[in-house]
């Protein structure tokens, strides 16, 4: 096993670790909100460490590069899902409807 | 390990299904839906199958998870009590259905399972005679030299869902005008950046499609996706009379199938043979255009569109 | 080594997401299940640029590119835009 497959399977394996912590902040932290943090930060966090991981593996600049650009792009839509949603939930507080 | 990926998808699949349709609330079977779609489009790459995933990912990302969101927001609108309603009632035919339908699984499956593999001839034939034409993608390949015909009438039946769709399209003159819709900040940016993006990976479906997966389907599912998403956002908005241009889109892909086929025929060849790679490269594109055009129609439930905001 | 960690990694992926049906199902706003929605479109790019890695099927890259790519839709026509009724929630 070569130097990069275990910086490789270290990465991957963090990444693992942060794909559950936003699952355990979905499921445990108490409103809308917070449970916003939880997932789109860690969860983009752990899509980085994973991308990484599979570019050392993929060994080609064409592979690192759509990674890098499939990262970026989830980056963008965690972004403006999180802010539509927390708009949405944050209407329907002040409106006093739990639907 | 492989075998246990495979059967958590599966479960994962049949878990989600019956969770979808059992509803418990409208909008808890629509996520579920969406959800659905994503494990689909694991099961297909799993199978092997990365055509069929990427049309999963285009159509149920792009197109149908969002129809359904707009219905369901058009629905809270004109009647409210049918959403707040927590269990359809169960038709009395679901059991001899769902019982009929496992049957018919079952002795399927049964069948694949006793069928003796045959050395697949055929499809050694067709791989063999596909490199000769230039089309690596033995998908592309036959949907457009063996079974272009059929593909031809898909286009067609595209093309005759939207023209019966319209009929309906008429009492929706009777709603207001959508009110001006205020822009919120981010959704420009992810417009301007989604928008171009994905004009140049529909275009690379649509000449990848050739050698790997990817093809006319794809790409103009994905290029129907941006005009959802140009919809959704307000910057096209229904319209009511059906102008030149998304008409000229519309039957673009029959005209020039039809076209081409026919023509092909004045120089001694049988109907629909393509006479060269050109050909193939046109058709599609043309296709990709129709098919995207009819989607975003469909989805927008009008007749044409008309671009506003900035 | 890698050969397994992969598919590990993918049934780890898997079973974070079954376990993410839990807010699905129990809510209880509607944003609550859209969250779990981008749960599950994040988790799958990843499971699915994992698939191509250990499947050495370089199209699902493309796959996922989709999914991520067309990820904000959804959100975007779960919010539709705020229009001048009861769900927008802007001061006036």
């Amino acid at each position: 096993m070569s130097a990069s497959e275990v910086l490789a399977s270290l990465l991957l394996l963090t990444g693992g670790l942060f794909y559950l912590a936003g699952t355990v902040g979905l499921l445990r932290f108490p409103d809308v909100y917070s449970r916003l943090h939880a997932l789109t930060k860690a969860d983009n966090l752990g899509l980085l460490l994973v991308c990484s991981g599979l570019s050392l593996l993929a060994g080609t600049w064409r592979a690192a590069a759509l990674l890098a650009t499939i990262w970026l792009l989830g980056l963008l839509a965690a972004t403006v899902s999180a802010h539509l949603i927390a708009r949405h939930a944050r209407a329907h507080d002040a409106a006093g409807d739990k639907r | 390990m492989n075998l246990a990926v495979d059967m958590l998808i599966g479960a994962g699949l049949l878990v989600l299904a019956w969770q979808t349709i059992s509803g418990r609330s409208l909008f808890r079977g629509i996520v579920l839906f969406v959800v659905f779609g994503l494990t689909m489009a694991l099961a297909w790459a799993r199978m092997g199958a990365p055509d069929l995933a990427l049309a999963e990912a285009a159509i149920g990302a792009g197109v149908t998870g969002a129809l359904m969101l707009v219905a369901f927001r058009r629905l809270v609108r004109i009647r409210p009590d049918q959403c707040a309603q927590p269990a359809l009632r169960r038709s009395r035919l679901a059991v001899p259905v769902a019982v009929l339908a496992g049957g018919l699984v079952g002795v399927i499956g049964l069948a694949v399972v006793a069928v003796e593999r045959d050395p697949a001839l055929a499809g050694l034939a067709v791989t063999e005679a596909l490199t000769d034409s230039g089309l690596g993608n033995p998908i592309t390949g036959v949907l457009l030299l063996y079974r272009n015909l059929d593909t031809l009438l898909e286009v067609a039946v595209l093309l005759a869902a939207f023209l019966a769709a319209r009929t309906v399209f008429g009492e929706d003159e009777s709603r207001p005008p959508t009110p001006a819709r205020r822009e919120v900040p981010l959704v420009g940016a992810l417009l301007a950046i989604i928008v171009p993006l994905t004009i140049l990976i529909a275009t690379h479906l649509l000449l990848a499609g050739s050698r790997e997966p990817g093809g006319a389907f794809q790409a103009g599912a994905v290029l129907a996706a941006s005009g959802v998403l140009l919809v959704l956002a307000g910057r096209l908005q229904p319209a009511t009379a059906l102008s030149a241009g998304p008409a000229f889109g519309l039957t673009l892909g029959l005209m020039l199938f039809s076209l081409v086929g026919l023509a092909v025929m004045a120089f001694g060849d049988p109907l629909l043979a393509l006479p060269g790679l050109w050909a193939v490269y046109l058709i599609e594109t043309a296709m990709m255009l129709s098919i995207a055009m009819t989607l975003v129609l469909l989805f927008a439930g009008a007749s044409g569109l008309r671009r506003s905001g900035p | 080594m890698i050969d397994l960690l992969l598919p590990a990694l993918i049934i780890f992926l898997l079973l974070n997401l079954a376990a993410g049906m839990v807010r699905v199902a129990r809510g209880p706003t509607a944003a609550d299940r859209m969250l779990s929605a981008l749960l599950f479109g994040s988790t799958t790019v990843a499971i699915l640029l994992i698939l191509a890695e250990w499947m050495g099927e370089a199209a699902l890259r493309n796959v996922a590119l989709l999914f991520v790519m067309l990820a904000a839709i959804v959100s975007l026509a779960f919010f539709g835009m705020p229009r001048d009724d009861a769900d927008d929630g802007d001061e006036p």
